[in-house]
């Protein structure tokens, strides 16, 4: 029955799963941990210790830096959708100043953004 | 190079200069289907995982640019089934010496 199904899909709201005790909310300024340990690295070199702003929660995964070693991931860590100005994360962009990129970042790579926001381009102070 | 970040994977691309990109279709040789379809089977048997697979490759550094994309994928999973004790490396060899044997080849 292909309407049948076609209703089952389109019920399904998202692949999104729920994130219970998630540390950042929607809105909030975070910065990317300035960090390079060795292993199986989700979050990419270049954006390091860059500012953004959560997007979304995506939800709670298990931890792919341990899947990659095979143990189980758990405990499952929480997923955000961070958004960054083109600008801020490469200096030389010549593109317009709204352009954005979005990544998506687990938990544990993130820490709370102090100082000025992040269109003024790397905080300073920090 | 020298400006690389302390254990950036040779995967963790951005930022770097890129050349034009190959676009051609260059299809898919035999092995490479036997190699993927085994791949593939590991994976949906949960034997497995595609992170583990992502780890092998990204752990072969300067080897990774030079071999080609089945190459690469079959090259971890080599490593996989060793780490895993699904296979041993004189099993190997000796099967891949009887394929050899089999075909004429050197």
């Amino acid at each position: 029955m292909r309407s049948k199904r076609t209703r089952t899909r389109k019920a399904l709201p998202s692949t999104y799963t729920p994130a219970p005790g998630h540390r950042f909310n929607v809105g909030d300024r975070v910065v990317i941990k300035r960090a390079f340990p060795p292993g199986h690295r989700r979050t990419p070199c270049y954006i390091r210790g860059k500012e953004g702003v959560i997007e979304r929660i995506c939800g709670a995964f298990p931890n792919p830096e341990e899947l990659a070693y095979g143990f189980d991931g758990e405990p499952a860590k929480v997923l955000y959708r961070v958004r960054f100005n083109q600008k801020h994360v490469w200096p030389d962009y010549q593109g317009p100043a709204r352009d954005l990129i979005e990544m998506e970042i687990f938990e544990h790579w993130l820490a709370p953004a102090s100082g000025r926001a992040q269109t003024a381009g790397p905080t300073q102070s920090g | 190079m020298s400006d690389r970040p302390l254990n950036k994977g040779p995967h963790d691309l951005g930022g770097t200069a890129a050349g034009p990109i190959d676009t051609t279709d260059h299809g898919m040789k035999f092995w490479e289907k036997q190699a993927n379809a085994l791949r593939s089977t590991l994976g949906l048997k949960k034997i497995v995982r595609v992170d583990e697979l992502r780890r092998a490759a990204e752990d072969l550094g300067d080897q990774y640019y030079k071999l080609a994309y089945f190459e690469r994928t079959t090259m971890a999973l080599r490593t996989l089934l060793l780490e895993k004790g699904l296979i041993t490396e004189a099993e190997l060899k000796a099967k891949m010496a009887e394929v050899r044997g089999r075909f004429d080849a050197k």
